[in-house]
């Protein structure tokens, strides 16, 4: 992580550089292309033709277009909120859980407001959702700033507690009366996010997580704040000697994330669904952890990698249709991916190995 | 007869959290922290219906999904100490990797979407005479006993003695602990690694074919249900040490069993299935407020 961000700091140097960086964003898709291939050919498809269909059920309409950016809306959010952390060094894997968290904070700001405040219901649960998902992360945030508790376990533990307490929430207090199992009510109407290329599921949801990217580049580009953070990533004792706080960064970062998370599960729930269920994200966190790892913590190659991933998710449900390939192989692709994005081959280093907890 | 019912469901809930905490508890104490122990678990559990179809013996199928297991394990060893990946990103990828595999074969193979029902499985036999169930209060548990629990208890009380007195139990123990004895040593560390990570990979693969094989026979895509991650919170509340971890187990698997019965009770379940993590929560601040305050006194 550590040499990442670091040279996404450098990124202006030479064209070797670009190129590296270039090949080290293409390489584990390569390498999960190389094994769907590998399946696809075991099984007796074609995967050149099956390759190319994918391609055009992702990017082959503006219908298809529309489906794409909208299943990489979530993991714009995700992305960032992973990226967040990771560039400081921090390993937060919690930000499914935030993710959650946040949508039912939302959800439940959606459908219990009056609905005559209109438009302002829309603000009042992002911040919400923002807050909840803030606290949620500052917790093991502020464990390891103050009592050096792992974050990788803690994250992952309450990620649990999260689908628990919602699990609880939703068939419980938050159970809708009309809809059966599992789902809270609808939200308001004035609450639904718009939907941009109706009747694609596209919502203005996509607009702010390209915001929250933006913001994400020029926080780490031009503040004070961003720089410190990946200064924390590069090395904690350097960041000591100049008189940066380690601890209060590390609770900026979980914050920060937790914030982002929060976004994109009240993005989530009033844009795409419009209420929570139970298995409100099918891993979105886990997913933005790969678009993180593939774009490197760059805002552009979250950008990138968000797109590719909705391709992926959007060519997957359709491909299964038209061609009976398991919807799986985007599960293999992506796992792939996650495990290929920090392998370290010869010279080229994908990401710095942190020392074991 | 509810009591004797609780302890006897308790002791099979306990099983395959059990053996895949042994697993990773052994990865843990050689420094690798296992998070793809989930992946492991569906692995044996998959290959253990297929194989007791196949052959019709437990015993075959019970040892090819521990192997499978330890396959896996091993792959990801490699990746982990061979190709420098971050274990944790690759231990989640794993995870999603094998789920897609599994159920790409489901669909493919078996045109099945999620479930795998596969005639002819043999289960785990229940091997004590039936009269022992006339024994009080514990009866029924002994009645149940398959060779799986049996194992893992005789794994949990063997662990310390390996673990503590033997050469490779040394091996896995400095090059976890105390990475620069083992290098100036001149111990193969990473070959260690992988070592123990194909015997985390062999016992979740055992927990994975309890969980096919104790009573239902059959493999569903959700068969683990995330009991990886509570093996792995049982070792570290546990501290990697095999007796204590146990106990957690036990009481995660004891948590698990009364849970139903809880719900007539008016908690909720989803609720009562949060505490494993709490409590690792709770274990992970006493621990790091302990060290804080260690640190403060000196």
């Amino acid at each position: 992580m550590a040499d990442a961000s670091v040279e996404s700091q450098s990124s202006m140097m030479s064209p070797s550089i670009w190129l590296e960086k270039g090949f080290g964003l293409a390489f584990p898709f390569i390498v999960a292309l190389v094994v769907a291939a590998v399946i696809l050919l075991v099984i007796g498809e074609n995967p050149i033709d099956i390759f190319s269909l994918m391609a055009k059920e992702s990017f082959g309409s503006e219908r298809r277009i529309a489906a794409t950016l909208s299943a990489a809306t979530p993991l714009l959010f995700t992305a960032v909120a992973t990226a967040i952390c990771f560039r400081t060094g921090v390993f937060n894997v919690g930000v499914e859980g935030a993710f959650v968290v946040g949508g039912i904070a939302a959800a439940f700001i959606g459908f219990s407001l009056p609905a005559g405040m209109g438009f302002a219901i829309i603000l009042v649960a992002f911040a919400f959702a923002a807050l909840v998902g803030a606290i949620w992360l500052y917790i093991p945030g502020v464990l390891l700033a103050k009592l050096q508790v792992d974050e990788v376990v803690s994250t992952l533990m309450l990620n649990f507690v999260a689908f628990g307490v919602t699990g609880y929430l939703v068939n419980g207090p938050l159970l809708s009366e009309v809809s059966g199992n599992n789902v809270t009510p609808p939200v308001h109407e004035a609450a639904e996010l718009t939907r941009l290329m109706p009747p694609s599921t596209l919502h203005a949801g996509f607009i702010v997580g390209i915001l929250v990217v933006i913001a994400y580049a020029v926080w780490t580009r031009r503040t004070p704040t961003g720089f410190s953070a990946a200064m924390v990533g590069y090395s904690q004792r350097f960041s000591r000697a100049v008189g940066i706080s380690v601890p209060a960064s590390i609770i900026l970062v979980m914050v920060l994330s937790g914030v982002v998370a929060g976004f994109g599960g009240a993005s989530h729930a009033l844009g795409q669904l419009h209420r929570f269920t139970d298995g409100f994200s099918p891993g979105y966190g886990f997913t933005g952890m790969a678009v993180a790892l593939l774009g490197r913590n760059s805002a552009i190659g979250i950008v990138l990698g968000a797109i590719l991933f909705g391709a992926l998710a959007s060519a997957g449900t359709t491909i299964q249709l038209f061609s009976n390939i398991p919807l799986d192989l985007v599960n293999i692709i992506q796992g792939t991916v996650m495990i290929f994005a920090v392998v370290e081959i010869g010279r080229l280093r994908f990401l710095s190995r942190r020392a074991a907890p | 007869m509810i009591v004797e019912q609780i302890i006897a469901a308790s002791i099979v809930m306990t099983t395959p959290i059990l053996l895949a905490a042994m697993g990773g508890l052994v990865n843990r104490q050689a420094g690798i922290v296992n998070i793809a122990l989930d992946a492991k678990m569906l692995t044996g559990a998959f290959v253990a219906v297929v194989v007791s179809s196949a052959t019709g013996s437990w015993l075959v199928a019970v040892i090819a999904a521990a192997l499978a297991g330890a396959l896996v394990g091993l792959l990801f060893s490699l990746v982990i100490t061979r190709a420098n990946a971050n274990m944790i990103v690759a231990g989640l990828g794993l995870n999603v990797f094998v789920a897609g595999f599994l159920g790409f074969i489901l669909t493919w193979v078996y045109k099945s979407s999620g479930t795998l029902r596969l005639p002819d499985v043999q289960l785990l036999p229940h091997f004590l005479p039936e009269s022992v169930s006339g024994v009080p209060i514990i009866g029924r548990a002994l009645a149940e006993l398959e060779p799986l629990t049996v194992f893992a208890w005789a794994t949990v009380f063997v662990l310390p003695f390996l673990l503590a007195s033997t050469r490779i139990g040394l091996w896995v123990r400095v090059t976890g602990n105390a990475p620069q004895v083992a290098r100036s040593m001149g111990l193969p560390q990473k070959s260690i690694q992988d070592f123990s990570t194909s015997f985390a990979g062999f016992y979740s693969g055992l927990g994975g074919a309890h969980l096919a094989l104790a009573s239902i026979g059959l493999f569903n895509e959700g068969l683990t249900a995330g009991r990886g991650f509570i093996a792995l919170a049982a070792f570290y509340f546990g501290r990697d040490r095999p007796v204590a971890t146990a106990m957690v187990c036990l009481l995660f698997g004891f948590l698990e069993a009364t849970q139903i019965r809880m719900q007539t009770a008016g908690l909720p379940p989803k609720l009562i299935g949060t505490i494993p993590y709490l409590m690792v929560l709770v274990a992970l601040c006493i621990a790091g407020w302990r060290a804080s305050r260690r640190k403060a006194l000196s």
